[in-house]
């Protein structure tokens, strides 16, 4: 999924937005898109080309002499490109088409935008200006009322299903940013280290609320299945409070670890941990407690049948 | 029910009987199980017993009650019953049901299961320090 978001954009937003065929219809219908629309967007098309390049120019001036806006453009080959793809997306509004491809090529717009950061207060604020300048043109060109009401209600009709699918896209691509920043805490918070063959580390710093316990214990009994560790060393010396939750998650992984076939070391007990944990009466007998991690690796190595020895002095 | 036993085989090596659970236990399967086991142990007079789980995704509780019932029934008979291969979200939510599963010895998989049981010093680990 991650790949799929960095090559082609677009194809994973046409996931996450669930849009297929069903949902296009169901779309079309709520913003009255019918086939009669789509053919008067197609009549206009020789009048849009007529003017494409006057409106195109027009619609940077606005975004060009904002001082904010402006720096999404940095320079003149910037400029150029920019300006020839909305030309191509001005026209492409009276291709008189609204199928999946449509879709598709519209939710390109709104993933370029939001990887560069154009956030939809522009994106909203110059579609004003391009309404603006539509209707400005067509004023000229269509002198029957009729017909100049029938035309703008076709364009603001593809418009809005437009603007729909670029802020569908701009929330999508954010949901997806907060969901990684999730995953990145949450492996920052549960470090589990081999410290040796067999012996896993895992220090715990901060507070340690419910649902981190629930993390601790996933990606404990994980670590441990995967290594195939004899041993895990919970380390709480950096732990602030350990009051009953806390202990009681404690020894809940405690158990399932010991559900797998492996043993837990609590260590880095202070004076006060310990006073509070008797006074709670909190039963700790289960787990194998040591006050320094120190202690705690070698009790470890003596579980897997090694030790730490001096060296032979020659 | 008769037809179930004999569904998860059980061998045996010298003195230890070893036994994959590799089918989801049911009720019924769980408690023939537990019959078969039995019937085995009075029949050869294993030493040890190996019940390895990795190819379980869900133990409820009620199977996880009638593992731990072998055990002890085992024990009764002078066999020393391991559990091997528990996967983590299978003891996860053993124990997020309250669920320890207390007086069961486990080890990390078959090899160690075996290594346990042989090893001199049989005496069940009581988790309460060295």
């Amino acid at each position: 999924m991650e790949r799929l978001r960095d090559d082609m954009p677009h194809k994973h937003f046409m996931a996450t937005l669930h849009l297929d065929e069903q949902e296009l219809q169901s779309r079309r219908a709520f913003f009255e898109i019918t086939d009669e629309e789509l053919a008067r967007l197609k009549a206009l098309r020789p009048l849009a080309e007529k003017h494409t390049s006057a409106i195109v120019e027009s619609f940077y001036e606005l975004l060009l002499n904002h001082r904010e806006s402006r720096r999404f453009f940095p320079d003149e080959a910037t400029i150029r490109r920019v300006k020839q793809t909305q030309r191509d997306y001005f026209v492409g509004l009276f291709e008189g088409r609204c199928d999946l491809a449509y879709v598709e090529d519209r939710l390109r717009v709104g993933a370029a935008h939001e990887r560069i950061g154009l956030s939809p207060k522009w994106y909203v604020g110059a579609y004003r200006r391009y309404m603006q300048l539509m209707l400005e043109r067509l004023s000229e060109e269509l002198p029957n009322v009729q017909d100049l009401r029938q035309a703008m209600r076709a364009i603001q009709k593809i418009v809005y299903f437009d603007m729909a699918l670029a802020i569908d896209t701009y929330l999508a691509a954010h949901a997806d940013t907060v969901r990684r920043h999730q995953t990145a805490i949450r492996e920052l918070s549960t470090p589990v280290i081999r410290v040796h063959e067999g012996i896993l580390l895992l220090p715990l710093v901060g507070a340690i609320d419910s649902m981190r316990a629930q993390q601790v214990m996933e990606s404990v009994l994980a670590r441990v299945a995967d290594d195939q560790a004899r041993v895990i060393i919970l380390d709480i010396a950096g732990v602030a409070v350990v009051d009953t939750k806390v202990a009681d998650n404690l020894m809940k992984t405690t158990a399932a670890v010991r559900l797998l076939g492996a043993e837990t070391i609590l260590t880095g007990i202070s004076a006060q941990v310990a006073r509070t944990m008797v006074q709670l009466g909190v039963d700790v007998s289960s787990m194998h407690t040591r006050s320094r991690l120190a202690e705690g690796i070698e009790l470890a190595l003596d579980i897997v049948g090694k030790a730490i020895r001096p060296k032979a002095v020659s | 029910v008769s037809d179930l036993h004999g569904a998860i085989p059980i061998l045996r090596l010298g003195d230890i009987l070893i036994s994959t659970v590799h089918v989801d236990l049911h009720d019924a399967v769980a408690e023939a199980f537990q019959a078969d086991v039995l019937t085995m142990i009075e029949r050869t007079g294993a030493k040890g017993l190996v019940v390895d789980v990795s190819g379980l995704e869900m133990v409820d509780s009620y199977v996880a009650r009638i593992l731990a019932e072998t055990g002890r029934m085992a024990k009764l008979m002078g066999t020393q019953m391991v559990l091997v291969g528990m996967r983590p979200e299978v003891a996860a939510t053993l124990v997020r049901m309250g669920y320890r599963m207390e007086g069961v010895r486990t080890a990390l998989n078959l090899d160690e299961g075996l290594a346990a049981l042989r090893s001199t010093k049989a005496a069940p680990r009581s988790g309460s320090g060295t």
